[in-house]
């Protein structure tokens, strides 16, 4: 059963040249690609590491010593009132409300996939249907709200905020990895003696970490760099970073290594956190959809 | 210990299907009995309702003859094992049969100590430190069956243990919860949709159509005196062979006639006859494959046939022989097996017989010791 491949034999040698040159073309194509992505957090993070002087220097200089003054005068000096201010609202309103609705999300989803009640479907549906409005649909209710509220300017108005929208997502998310849980499991447990809520800490909530892993980068990404409300809803007090970014270049002309250095901060926490935890994140994100 | 009584239990679930109907069921205490079904005849759903897993929609339940309709299920000191193992996956051996003892507890030295044991009963110590998902199908029910008995439960409740496994695997561990069982003498349920199984492990065994309780007895009850057509056909090796027959007066006395052929009573059978005779009701006879005697084609009271086929199975054969009445079966020793081909009359042992009414009730159901 010798059967030749019927290639011409300058043909075959084309087909493997070929072959030999597709893997380092490929590499090629991505290092461009993700050069292309990274170029703009270079230009960020080495002009923050610069003085005045490097900074608008043509052409451009790849070589010089770094310098923190930038963070130092962002953070501690820079016009009165620096951007720490700033860093301490953003994490502290993000964690909370990361923190708030994951936790109460699982609750919500566990409940949603594993009790029978009467329109439980409908409940579902209603939860997901809050976020089918853009959000600046409802700005001025809900600035009315707040303000009636007396939270203006308040971090727990956005602690607020963003927790009741991501819960929409964590509890679709969430909702997925609970019911994908064998329920015989949950049965073994419930003869072996556990409670209800023993039974969703010590059995449901291990076996969708990854899913609670997902929910809650996705949550805290999002509350990290939200704009509108936080624009709208808080003045000086309670204002996070994309508010104090936005409004840097207004302030004293444009300082181009200050306003880097605190670019940097604002990428840096949502970064290390999805690294440390990305592991998790690409399980969470395919295993609860696949059946 | 503990013996259990199902009262009237019947279970509707929410969509209007009936599971279980008006089921009466005592467990003694000590005992292992089976509930033997085909799938979907509200064995699970039984099983479950005892667990406190399913509310039972009406009846009761009692254990020790206390109502256990609202105990929830992890106060009813019932242990359970699920025919898909259901372990806890992100704990290890040691940690899964542990279980049960951590949410009593139970103090740490105290659980290191009787998981290690059960661990050397059950021959998984070397396993204690590994993770559900990396075991075989054998060990996993090993480890299931582990975390049942590091407790001292009132009932022992198995749903299909072995159903997963291999045949040698399951035959292995069918031995093993024997006896355990016989160690322990804790009262258990088991179920199974296998009658050797059930055979082989219980004391007694509850059979289940259609969401009702058919019959409750040994296997040698259930196989020598079905009460109706359902068990009959539903338990032995062979299915038994079903004949159209009516009731007939031989000589002053009722008989059975199978086509042409009259074929006389036990007088305990006979009994059982009377007033039927004539009266243009028809019947279902009921011979197992294995009360069949082949006879000569002359012999008085046979029925006639001609061999079709002869499937050897070691010492016994299949015999299956054409008559007026369709095809029959006949289990005989190797040695005596006739020829394809060959005519032959079949002849059963008499007192072994079933007859089935109308409503597939066995007139004979106990009329086999009756003639002494």
């Amino acid at each position: 059963m010798a059967v030749e491949l019927s290639v011409p034999r300058h043909r075959r040698s084309a087909l493997a040249g070929a072959a030999a040159f597709a893997v380092p073309i490929r590499y090629l194509i991505a290092s461009a690609f993700v050069g292309f992505c990274l170029f703009p957090f270079y230009i960020v993070i080495t002009t923050a590491l610069k003085n005045e002087h490097d900074i608008f220097a043509w052409p451009p200089v790849w070589r010089f010593t770094p310098t923190f003054a930038n963070f130092y005068n962002a953070l501690f000096v820079f016009g009165g009132q620096g951007a720490l201010t700033f860093v301490i609202n953003s994490i502290v309103i993000t964690a909370f409300s990361t923190i708030l609705s994951t936790g109460l999300g699982a609750m919500a989803a566990y409940g949603l996939a594993r009790f029978d009640f009467a329109g439980r479907k409908h409940l579902a549906f209603w939860i997901l249907s809050t976020r089918f409005a853009p959000p600046i649909a409802f700005i001025v209710p809900m600035y009315l709200m707040v303000q009636k509220l007396g939270l203006l300017d308040t971090r727990l108005a956005l602690v607020l905020i963003y927790t009741s929208m991501n819960l929409s997502l964590v509890i679709w998310l969430l909702r997925g990895f609970f019911t994908d849980i064998p329920i015989e499991i949950e049965e073994a447990a419930r003869v072996d003696g556990y409670t209800r809520l023993q039974i969703f800490r010590r059995v449901a909530l291990p076996l969708v970490l990854p899913g609670i892993v997902t929910a809650a980068i996705l949550s805290a990404i999002f509350s990290w760099n939200e704009f509108l409300f936080a624009t709208i809803l808080t003045q000086t007090r309670a204002a996070t970073l994309p508010v104090y970014l936005s409004g840097f270049s207004n302030a004293m002309g444009l300082a181009w290594g200050p306003y880097m250095a605190v670019g940097v901060i604002a990428v840096l926490p949502i970064a290390l956190f999805t690294l440390v935890l990305q592991k998790h994140l690409v399980r969470g994100l395919t295993f609860g959809a696949v059946r | 210990m503990s013996a259990i009584a199902f009262r009237s239990v019947s279970k509707t679930y929410p969509d209007g299907t009936p599971a279980v109907r008006d089921l009466d069921l005592t467990v003694t205490e000590g005992e292992l009995l089976c509930i033997l079904g085909p799938s979907g005849c509200g064995k699970s759903s039984t099983l479950r309702m005892l667990a406190g897993l399913e509310e039972i929609s009406t009846g009761e339940i009692t254990v020790d003859g206390r109502r256990v309709n609202d105990v929830p299920a992890r106060l009813r000191e019932m242990a359970m094992v699920f025919e898909n193992y259901a372990l806890y996956p992100h704990l290890d051996v040691l940690h899964n049969i542990a279980m049960p003892l951590v949410a009593r507890h139970v103090a740490r030295s105290e659980i290191e100590r009787r998981v290690r044991q059960i661990a050397d009963t059950l021959h998984i110590t070397e396993l204690l430190a590994q993770r559900p998902r990396t075991l075989s199908g054998g060990q996993r029910q090993r480890v299931a069956l582990g975390r049942a008995l590091i407790r001292r439960p009132r009932v022992f409740l198995m749903d299909e243990p072995l159903g997963h496994l291999e045949a040698y695997l399951r035959v292995e561990l069918r031995s093993e919860i024997r006896r355990l069982h016989e160690e322990r003498e804790t009262t258990t349920v088991y179920i199974t949709h296998d009658q050797q199984e059930a055979s082989a492990i219980s004391d007694r065994i509850a059979v289940m159509s259609g969401g009702r309780l058919q019959q409750v007895g040994t296997f040698l009850d259930l196989l020598d005196r079905p009460i109706n057509r359902f068990v009959a056909s539903f338990v032995g090796e062979w299915p038994i062979n079903l004949l159209p027959a009516d009731v007939v007066e031989d000589a002053g006395a009722p008989a059975l006639r199978v086509g042409e052929q009259v074929l006389p009573v036990t007088t305990a059978q006979a009994r059982r006859l009377a007033g039927y005779a004539g009266a243009g009701a028809t019947f279902a006879l009921g011979w197992r494959p294995e009360d069949l005697g082949i006879v000569d084609a002359v012999t008085p009271h046979g029925l006639p046939g001609r061999v079709l086929l002869v499937e050897p199975q070691g010492a016994t054969c299949v015999v299956v022989i054409d008559t007026v009445v369709g095809r029959i079966n006949a289990v005989v020793d190797s040695a005596g097996a006739p020829a394809a081909g060959a005519a032959i009359a079949i002849r059963p042992d008499q007192p072994r017989v079933h007859l089935f009414g109308s409503e597939g009730i066995n007139l004979f159901a106990d009329t086999e010791h009756a003639d002494g």
